[in-house]
């Protein structure tokens, strides 16, 4: 039976590998992969899968292989960042293979809206010898899941399901399939030489490995005939147009008056190349306009075939200059590109028009801008603040500067004005460790800084901040580390971890404590302390600074993502000076002032009571107190 | 058939939601449907948009300039930011209730009034009601977001009619939600016929 409902990207995939048969799923939450798992998780036990949150990318990678080469169906899920977390397994892995099947959903990101980078995982495949498929909508995502398990049991590799932000985010009718039972027959691990990578093992697979790569791009040529991810439309003019994922829906649109005129080449099954497909397209172009996100892969592709069979066919996109190499595309800029294309090919054929809108882009007057920070009420603010103020207390009793190291979370909002505490961010888990390298410099030793600080979320600290940690005292970095323990993985969208004590799929489970982890890393001084008292947070953040080697505090607060508001503050107008010292200091969204006059809370005040301890003149007091 | 429905707010303010009421209502009746949704860092408090295609083919969710049929502002600035969506015979349901941006040093002053007086200047079909406020009379200003759309589907600028809409937030939202949601609903739908009839 097949059903059609609206799904997100991300859920459609999910759906996919159970209709696949999937049985063992393991991933780490990120922007914009993280729903595949909690999709799943939410299904497992209905269907007889095991669902797991690894504590970062390279466990849950290394997890599915494990079960994999017992014969299981798997699957691991992660943001393009974490694949370079899993890149070490992977790389090895493809010149073992597996048993079962295994793919890998890695989510990229073109904008970038969520990430620290705008990488392109279809350069990830070719790089590391992994098949890529790359759909442009909800329902292919829904498809190519299937397909990719099929691809992976069959050739006994890991397949790459690389999505990028409006495929995973992006909602749309998908037609759905029953889903039965996962089958929990599996073969079982056999011992065999081939799951154990030795040098000598490696040689003899190389050339299977190369192999692969030619039989794969013949297979996927095979799959344009069949016209389903992969189509070519041929058009009537010599001109062609290229495309990979979403940005074939865009081309689409774009060209949509000229869909007779215009050939297009849509590539689904993105690495290896489908090169005997792509050959028979260029047969009768000679213009052809590349239109892709991120890197000009696809492009060099093309660029590599029309080189070797000494094609006279010109290329537009990246590489001349007609579309941007960064980025995010839609129809705009597409129809843009086009236009550039078809200007330096000294051709006839008419360029592509934009709609008018009824005011143009620029001619939208100044507005507010609103870059994001931390929610109302958020733990986070308070300990940043603390240290602020701690910090600043240092420095006028013995002239000693701090530095703020931050890492990847909520947390790195901390570098919002006002607050402006992140001197550094690099990756996850990275605060602790350049803190560390900070300490070892001859200007640290010299004297010259107080002490570098760290700051980390509690799901980043299980991900990458123990390894760390334990680096930074072992060889003797005299840092401070605050770790921000709101008891989720907030960013994402509030996934537990090991230090909750609820598994993905919500079983009770035991809870690891991060403050004995950091005692039995070797921190001599470690607190732990709740996130609500300023005073508190200001006294606690400055013996930790002041201590000498290596100290921690774990702060403990809420996320007000899922707490429920202790009630609202407001502006008692008789004492208000208009100092605006809560505005300017804290850069709470829920207090603002107008250029005149006094404060206002908003309604999104959750009643953390951060302003009025800043407040000198008390006159920020809860609602209930002033009526 | 196609109709481009572009949702701007702010982070918390429920336009996720919005847009997933939007599009579920759309396959109800039929359409294929895409959506664009903002999530993630940028959703803390900032600028967030979702884009709700609805038509006949599958295309693409991002709406290009100057086709949006109609744009839903759950706040006066951000249906202003969005404005170069908006076709020439598009309309705007704007919420009156302004969230202005904690005061960064050198922010641009923020006149909710004269904002709503620009997209008025700019598109004849412009609702503008504080949704807020009628949502908090209903029991919660949280409700505003479900106000808006019944706004649309009353006012007819929405493919499907109000009670095609109820029947998926019916559906959607949570039981102890469902009483308050549907005042807020209700009142929001009488709000625009008086305004139509005066
Ligand atoms: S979601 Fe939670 S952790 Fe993130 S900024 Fe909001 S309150 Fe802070
Ligand atoms: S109490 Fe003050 S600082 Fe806390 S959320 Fe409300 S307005 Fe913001």
């Amino acid at each position: 039976m097949t059903a059609k409902r609206i799904l997100m990207g991300n859920e459609a995939i999910a759906f996919g590998a159970m209709k696949a048969g999937l049985q063992v799923a393991s991933g780490y939450p990120g922007t914009p992969s993280t729903e595949v798992m909690e999709t799943i998780a939410s299904h497992a036990s209905k269907y007889g899968i095991y669902a797991e949150w690894a504590t970062n990318e390279k466990v849950a990678l290394e997890t599915a292989v494990g079960a994999a080469y017992s014969g299981a169906n798997t699957l691991v899920t992660m943001k393009q960042v974490g694949l370079n977390v899993a890149s070490d397994p992977l790389m090895s892995l493809s010149y073992i293979g597996v048993k079962g099947s295994l793919v890998i959903l890695v989510s990229d990101d073109p904008g970038p809206h969520s990430s620290q980078t705008e990488q392109d995982t279809r350069a990830f495949g070719h790089f590391s010898n992994i098949p890529v498929l790359d759909p442009s909508t909800p329902q292919e995502a829904y498809d190519m899941a299937k397909l990719a398990f099929k691809l992976s049991h069959e050739m006994e590799i890991p397949v790459i399901l690389r999505t990028t932000t409006r495929v995973s985010h992006g909602c749309a009718d998908v037609v759905t399939e029953d889903i039965e039972q996962a089958d929990r027959d599996i073969e079982g691990y056999v011992k065999e030489p081939r799951w154990t990578i030795f040098p000598k093992l490696t040689a003899q697979r190389h050339p299977w490995l190369e192999d692969l790569q030619v039989r794969l791009s013949d297979r996927f040529s095979d799959l344009f005939s069949e016209n389903t991810f992969n189509s070519i439309t041929k058009g009537n003019s010599r001109i062609g147009i290229a495309s990979s994922g979403v940005s074939s829906l865009y081309a689409k649109e774009a060209i949509k008056d000229h869909s007779e005129t215009l050939s297009h080449f849509k590539v689904a099954t993105i690495y290896p190349f489908p090169e005997k497909a792509a050959l028979e397209f260029l047969s009768d172009i000679t213009d052809l306009i590349v239109i892709e996100e991120l890197d000009p892969y696809l492009e060099e592709q093309f660029l590599q075939l029309i080189g070797k069979h000494h094609l006279n066919v010109n290329v537009y996109g990246k590489k001349k200059g007609h579309f941007p190499v960064s980025g995010e595309y839609d129809v705009d800029a597409v129809i843009d590109g086009v236009n550039s294309s078809l200007q330096a090919m000294n051709t006839d054929f008419p360029l592509l028009n934009h709609s008018t809108p009824v005011v143009a882009r620029e001619n939208i007057p100044p507005l507010p801008v609103r870059p994001p920070t931390f929610c109302a009420g958020c733990m986070h603010r308070t300990v940043f603040y603390a240290f602020k103020k701690a910090a600043a207390k240092l420095k006028k009793e013995n002239g000693k500067g701090t530095v703020f190291s931050g890492d990847i979370g909520c947390y790195t909002l901390g570098n919002a004005q006002p607050l402006n505490m992140v001197d550094t961010c690099l990756c996850m888990g990275a605060g602790i460790s350049m803190a560390a390298g900070l300490s070892h410099t001859q200007q640290y030793q010299d004297g010259n800084y107080a002490k570098q600080v760290a700051f980390i979320g509690d799901s980043t600290f299980f991900h990458s901040g123990i390894a760390a940690m334990i680096s930074a005292v072992y060889n003797n970095a005299d840092i401070t580390l605050a770790v921000l323990d709101n008891r989720t993985t907030a960013m994402t969208g509030h996934q537990p971890h090991p230090g909750i004590g609820l598994t993905a799929m919500g079983k009770p489970t035991k809870a690891i404590d991060i403050a004995e982890v950091l005692r039995s890393c070797g921190v001599e001084l470690v607190e732990t302390i709740g996130a609500d008292d300023l005073g508190e947070c200001i006294n606690m953040a400055k013996k930790a600074i002041e201590y000498e080697g290596p100290s921690a505090v774990v702060f403990k607060g809420k996320c007000v993502g899922i707490t429920k508001a202790t009630g609202q503050y407001v502006i008692d107008e008789d004492k208000c000076t208009g100092c605006n010292f809560c505005v300017s200091q804290l850069g709470c969204p829920a207090i603002f002032s107008m250029s005149s006059g006094i404060p206002q809370i908003q309604d999104n005040c959750t009643g953390c009571s951060l302003c009025a301890q800043v407040c000198p003149s008390d006159a920020i007091v809860l609602r209930e107190v002033l009526q | 058939m196609k109709f481009d429905i572009l949702i701007a707010g702010v982070g918390g303010q429920g336009v996720v939601l919005a847009s997933r009421l939007l599009a579920t209502a759309a396959i109800d009746a039929g359409y294929h449907v895409a959506t664009a949704e903002t999530i993630g860092m940028a959703q803390r408090e900032g600028s967030v948009t979702s884009h709700v295609r609805i038509g006949d083919e599958v295309c693409g969710s991002l709406i290009p300039a100057g086709n949006a049929d109609l744009i839903i502002g759950l706040e006066p600035a951000e249906a202003a930011r969005n404005i170069h969506f908006l076709s020439k015979d598009g309309s705007i349901v704007v919420n009156e209730h302004a969230v202005i941006p904690s005061a960064s040093a050198n922010n641009t002053e923020y006149i909710p009034e004269q904002v709503i007086e620009f997209l008025k200047e700019n598109c004849q079909e412009t609702i503008n009601v504080d949704f807020t406020q009628l949502a908090k009379e209903a029991g919660t200003y949280r409700a505003a977001n479900v106000a808006m759309l019944a706004a649309a589907a009353g006012a007819d600028l929405l493919p499907f009619d109000p009670d095609e809409l109820w029947s998926v937030l019916e559906k959607m939202v949570p039981e102890k939600y469902r009483e308050l949601n549907r005042k807020a609903f209700d009142m929001s739908l009488e709000k625009v016929s008086d305004i139509r009839r005066a």
